[in-house]
């Protein structure tokens, strides 16, 4: 590149002689390898310039902002987020054109108020790859959005009280086959119906968020198991129809009518509360790739129901909060089992004491959350615990009232790889113990109540 | 330490610890292709670069020598505009001139660290703003014909949703 090509870079005078110095490299076009995509570099820079945004020629001494590349505005607006990268895009074409790339919007889930026909903005987020979306009220045109992001991937409905099965149903009419991701937590119009459509076009799902949909009974369940083969995640928190039977279909153990969701990781049953032990005996029994279970509140489980949950391989997440009916024994269970579970949260179950904490020691070693907050502890259960599980990076035990300093000085001598306490409502500490705490190394969260302390 | 010299677009030579150089992908990639030996008297020409910038990326260089490679741009992180250290911040009161141009320096010598902060920092001024706001600051003519900027303003509204 010659020196008169980039003349409208130089702000320096003209250069001196350059006596017995050769440059090795000719032209320099081979030392141009620039970090981003440029044109080549044998055409003169000017012509790089987007002329377009160009004001009244820029002065004279001085390089503007016209003259970066669009591939360097739009390393720029990645950097921005969502509100003033939509701000730059109505600066000027040159700044629309590079705020449109698709880099500029990676991981971007367009929030949309669905009112009027608007298809201009459909394909706009088309061209910027933009393939989530989440709906933040709905009062027409949820088929819009699906035939206007042909490559949708996730949807979220989350709290559109007013999304209806038929609203549901005229926006899946074929396969809708990029969405892998769909939550209607708290749609709580939607019923099986909507469930069967979503079976019948949506088989590439992989998460699915019904939380709140109190309407879904257990054959809903029946036509997620026969049609969504892919499921990864799935949330009924509060779908308070559905039963035993519900999870056997999911689990597969009705295998001439659907043949389950056996690729699911992740089951969420809080506040579910007709299932029983029985339940936990079909997920265990089918469900043998999940990683995380969540069963807080489902007050009928008992300690017998654990047994199931200790024989699955992959199972490392477990939550029992207020689970009335665990006590104890159920912590027996699991360890006897030999349930390799790393995080357990078995917070105010009022049956739970030390004599779990004994079991807990004994056989959860690979334990590296738990989370006792209100249960019937006391200093000596902590001590066994802390003295055992020495590998344990998260211990809450906040509303503990009969834990004191004993306790807290074995945890600050033993668990040295602890990274989070909650001490919340623990009244018969002192600052003496916290004191030991904070000496932790590894600490980076300390919980006492309303504030956190680093 | 071995150095190497380069020259500016204007001619500048400037001594350099050849290891201080080679934060330049464009520069390393360079001295290994073509074998250059560290005790010869010949120059690299860097004919996209004037001296006065070139003498700001050689300070740049010189302050973050030690620092370990930038991370690989991580898909899922989101990007921060407020991590720029108080060095670099300082190193960055420039005028936007001279901005613009740390930015097409960083770009063709393929110094990752300095295109991130300079973007960064362009990004900085960017935020908050309006687009007639926006416009001001870097003197930029709204270019859109009425529809278009209908339009434009159209696909964007929803941005502003929180």
């Amino acid at each position: 590149m010659d020196v008169e090509d980039t003349g409208l870079m130089i702000t320096e005078l003209p250069p001196p002689p350059l006596p017995r110095l050769r440059p090795r490299y000719g032209s320099g076009a081979v030392l141009h390898q620039p970090h981003l995509n440029l044109p080549p570099s044998s055409q003169p820079l000017a012509s790089q310039v987007p002329l377009s945004s160009s004001p009244s020629p820029p002065p004279l001494h001085t390089t503007h902002v016209s003259y970066l590349y669009p591939e360097i505005l739009a390393l720029i607006f990645s950097y921005l987020e969502v509100r003033d990268k939509g701000r730059a895009a109505q600066v000027c074409t040159a700044w629309r054109d590079a705020s449109y790339h698709k880099s500029v919007w990676r991981g971007v889930e367009a929030k949309l108020h669905l009112r009027r026909s608007n298809t201009a903005l459909f394909s706009s987020l088309v061209k910027r790859g933009i393939r989530r979306v989440q709906v933040l009220s709905l009062y027409r045109g949820l088929r819009d959005v699906v035939l206007g992001v042909p490559n949708l991937e996730s949807l979220n409905l989350s709290g559109c009280y007013n999304v209806t099965d038929i609203a549901l149903a005229s926006a899946f009419l074929t396969d809708v086959s990029h969405l892998t991701k769909l939550d209607l937590s708290l749609c709580k119009q939607v019923t099986d119906n909507s469930l069967g459509r979503i079976a019948q076009y949506l088989k590439n799902l992989e998460v699915l968020e019904l939380g709140g949909c109190c309407n879904i009974t257990n054959t809903g369940l029946l036509l997620i198991a026969w049609g969504l083969k892919n499921l990864k995640r799935l949330n009924l928190r509060s779908c308070r129809h559905i039963s035993n039977q519900g999870i056997s279909h999911l689990a597969g153990l009705n295998r001439e009518t659907a043949d389950g969701n056996l690729a699911l990781e992740y089951l969420g049953l809080q506040d579910c509360q007709r299932l029983t032990d029985e339940a936990l005996k079909h997920v265990s029994a089918g469900l043998c790739r999940l990683k995380s279970i969540n069963l807080s509140f489902c007050i009928n489980i008992t300690d017998s129901g654990l047994k199931y949950l200790a024989k699955m391989p992959c199972l490392r997440d477990l939550n029992l909060r207020s689970c009335d009916n665990v006590s104890d024994i159920g912590m027996a269970y699991l360890a006897e089992g030999g349930s390799a579970i790393s995080s357990l949260d078995v917070s105010f179950c009022d049956k739970i004491g030390d004599q779990a904490l004994v079991h807990v020691s004994q056989g959860l070693f690979n334990l590296k959350s738990l989370s006792m907050s209100a249960c019937q502890i006391s200093d000596e259960g902590v001590c066994k615990l802390a003295t055992t599980l020495v590998d344990l990076e998260t211990l809450n035990i906040g509303q503990c009232a009969r834990v004191t300093d004993r306790g807290l000085v074995t945890i600050a001598e033993s668990l040295v790889h602890l990274r989070c306490i909650d001490l919340y409502g623990c009244t018969n500490i002192s600052p003496a113990g916290l004191e030991k705490i904070m000496k932790l190394p590894q600490l980076s969260t300390l919980n006492l109540g309303l504030w956190h302390i680093r | 330490m071995p150095n190497i010299k380069l020259q500016s677009s204007d001619g500048e030579i400037y001594n350099v610890d050849v290891e201080i150089a080679k934060c330049s992908v464009t520069i390393k990639t360079m001295l290994e292709d073509l074998g250059m030996d560290e005790d010869e008297e010949e120059v690299v020409p860097l004919p996209n670069v004037n001296s006065a910038i070139l003498k700001k990326v050689i300070q740049w260089a010189t302050y973050h020598k030690d620092d370990p490679p930038p991370p690989e741009d991580d898909e899922n992180k989101e990007k921060r505009t407020d991590d720029i250290s108080s060095w670099d911040a300082d190193f960055l009161k420039v005028d936007q001139g001279t901005l613009f141009e740390l930015i097409l320096a960083a770009n063709y010598l393929d110094i990752k660290g300095l295109l991130d902060v300079t973007c960064k920092t362009v990004a900085n001024m960017i935020k908050g703003k309006t687009p007639e706001e926006i416009r001001k600051t870097f003197n930029i003519k709204n270019d859109f014909s009425a529809a278009e900027e209908e339009q434009v303003r159209k696909e964007n509204e929803w941005c502003e949703e929180k």
